[in-house]
């Protein structure tokens, strides 16, 4: 399967060594700068310190990023380069971006990861940009290599590009790593209150007894002020709200009346016509979220 | 090398509360969670110590800085403790400043050319003031930035050998590797606490003004006993309609926040 035509170029670099990646990393970089394109790089800091060396006096112009702080979840991933387009594309017309994604040790989260490659296909779809994402092929477990394969259009080896035979639909991977969520017997329904004002009062009142911080208790009630009003408005009102806490975490669920929606990408698209910006709102202020129907209805699960 | 487990001073659901705290940036939990796991860190950093030209202290803030960043991502859902987990990004911390710090670098002449500027300013600020100069007074001195600075001195810190004299010009035979500090010493501990920088609490509060900031904070008991709309009216001299207001705006104000800037 073929990616869809997009205003964006999303690229995989897979590379044998740092002398490599340097090489290629500066002459992509050099030939964005030369055609007046932003350049921006996301690495570790040895890896930004090589970088900038090879480039000498054009590092100037070449924005650094230090990936260590930026992957921490894929949503805020998403909302820190978002940040970085919007100051780029005040300098030019086009971007060019190359960034070594940040796998862990873990391979349940090898999947949140590759779920983030595959929604970086629709996330910046509508911009001008070239998207390189750098894979160290004797640094990353092979299931992991195989991944770029699915998740990136085409990828670059040695001095060739291929087209990925093995391209994977972005909603369709998603969906098939998707777990389904477990369900959580501790949680306790409360009150919704009559409209979001009184909700909030009420999710207030159980996060002040549950010991959670006011900069987090602020953050969860504007998640479920946003949760809440996507349920009005499209799932024909909240039916219940139960919280808890269920791995340590504190938890609230809405659930509505309505059919829900089938979209993975769903709060993980920057907003623009025609895509909201409540659930991306709410993915940037809570650890996760997950959506999924049940018997007593379509419900967002916010972990906090 | 042994990812040195560390002793079982939290219990599961411990452990669970600090690393949510942590990954919120609550400092208490912060610190509490780097005490716990401080002697594991260390074990990871007497591997790197030896023979490299990096310092304890530099390794071990280095570690911390990688225990809390896995906070940041560890799902504590996962069945996965949390210090194998860590362990991983502890170490790469690690390895990161040694490849930074000792790595072999081919300077470019531009790099050699700002080195020569840093030296000539760094003879003469001890030629004037007989102190060594910050990187600050140096980024003033030559016109280089701080970050350019920093990463120049860094390429030129000469490797140290485990077992290199201390002290080559007297004779000693005592090596660096004889006195190298026990890094579980409780003192190396403080030293490494004191220095953590504890990344800033985001809190959205903090982008609204006076006002909207009482308004919300007293409706929903932030830090503060909870009111009603008509109480935070009467001490602010407004209408209960009006507090709503403003609280509808403030919240309308944190969402236009969070879902800037707009890219069509």
């Amino acid at each position: 399967m073929s990616a869809e035509a997009t205003a964006m170029r999303h690229s995989a670099l897979v590379y044998e060594s740092r002398d490599e990646y340097v090489d290629r990393a500066v002459a992509f970089l050099r030939e964005g700068l030369d055609a007046g394109e932003g350049a921006v790089v996301g690495n570790t800091r040895s890896g930004l310190a090589a970088v900038r060396e090879a480039l000498g006096p054009d590092a100037a112009r070449v924005t650094f990023i230090d990936v260590g702080a930026a992957y921490t979840r894929p949503a805020r991933t998403f909302a820190a380069y978002h940040k970085v387009y919007a100051e780029e594309f005040k300098k030019a017309a086009s971007v060019r971006v190359i960034s070594d994604v940040q796998y862990g040790p873990e391979p349940a989260e090898w999947d949140m990861w590759m779920g983030y490659e595959a929604l970086m296909n629709h996330a910046f779809a509508h911009l001008p940009t070239w998207a390189m994402c750098s894979y160290n092929a004797n640094g990353l477990p092979d299931p992991l290599l195989e991944t770029v394969w699915r998740t990136h259009p085409e990828v670059g080896t040695g001095t060739t590009w291929t087209k990925s035979d093995h391209f994977e639909e972005p909603t369709q991977l998603l969906r098939r790593i998707t777990p389904l969520p477990e369900p959580l017997p501790g949680l306790r329904s409360i009150s919704s209150g009559r409209g979001p004002e009184a909700l909030r009062e009420n999710l207030a009142r159980e996060l002040k007894a549950d010991g959670v911080t006011e900069a987090k208790t602020l953050d969860m009630l504007i998640a479920v002020t946003e949760i809440a009003t996507n349920a009005e408005a499209h799932g024909g009102g909240v039916k219940d709200v139960r919280l808890g806490r269920a791995n340590g975490r504190f938890v609230c669920e809405i659930v509505d009346r309505g059919n829900g929606f089938d979209d993975p990408t769903a709060g993980y698209l920057p907003p623009r016509t025609g895509i909201g910006r409540g659930l991306w709102v709410a993915r940037q202020l809570t650890w996760r979220i997950d959506f999924f129907r049940l018997p007593q209805g379509f419900t967002a699960r916010i972990w906090l | 090398m042994s990812d040195a487990e560390p002793q079982p001073r939290l219990s599961r659901e411990q452990e669970q509360a600090l690393i949510v705290g942590a990954e919120a940036g609550d400092p208490a939990a912060c610190r509490t969670l780097v005490e716990a796991f401080l002697p594991a860190i260390a074990n990871l950093a007497r591997a790197y110590y030896r023979g490299i030209g990096v310092e304890q202290k530099e390794l071990m803030q280095e570690g911390v800085a990688g225990l809390l960043f896995a906070a940041q991502r560890y799902d504590t859902g996962l069945d996965t403790p949390f210090w194998p987990y860590a362990a991983f990004w502890v170490r790469k911390a690690m390895q990161e400043l040694v490849a930074e710090l000792s790595r072999p670098v081919a300077l470019s002449d531009r790099a050699v050319r700002g080195l020569a500027q840093i030296r000539a300013a760094r003879r003469e600020h001890l030629r004037a003031h007989g102190a060594e100069p910050t990187d600050v007074e140096l980024s003033q001195a030559t016109g280089l930035t701080p970050a350019q600075v920093e990463s120049l001195l860094a390429t030129e810190r000469p490797s140290r050998s485990f077992e290199e004299p201390l002290t080559p010009d007297d004779g000693s035979t005592v090596t660096l590797g004889d006195v190298i500090i026990d890094p579980v010493a409780e003192r190396e501990y403080e030293l490494v606490l004191d220095e953590i920088e504890i990344r800033e609490v985001r809190d959205l509060a903090d982008q609204l003004d006076e006002r909207e900031r009482v308004v919300v904070k007293a409706h929903y008991g932030l830090g503060r006993p909870t009111q009603t709309l008509g109480e935070i009216g009467a001490t602010l001299g407004l209408t209960a309609e009006r507090a709503r207001q403003i609280e509808v705006g403030a919240l309308t104000k944190l969402r236009s926040a969070l879902a800037h800037p707009a890219l069509q």
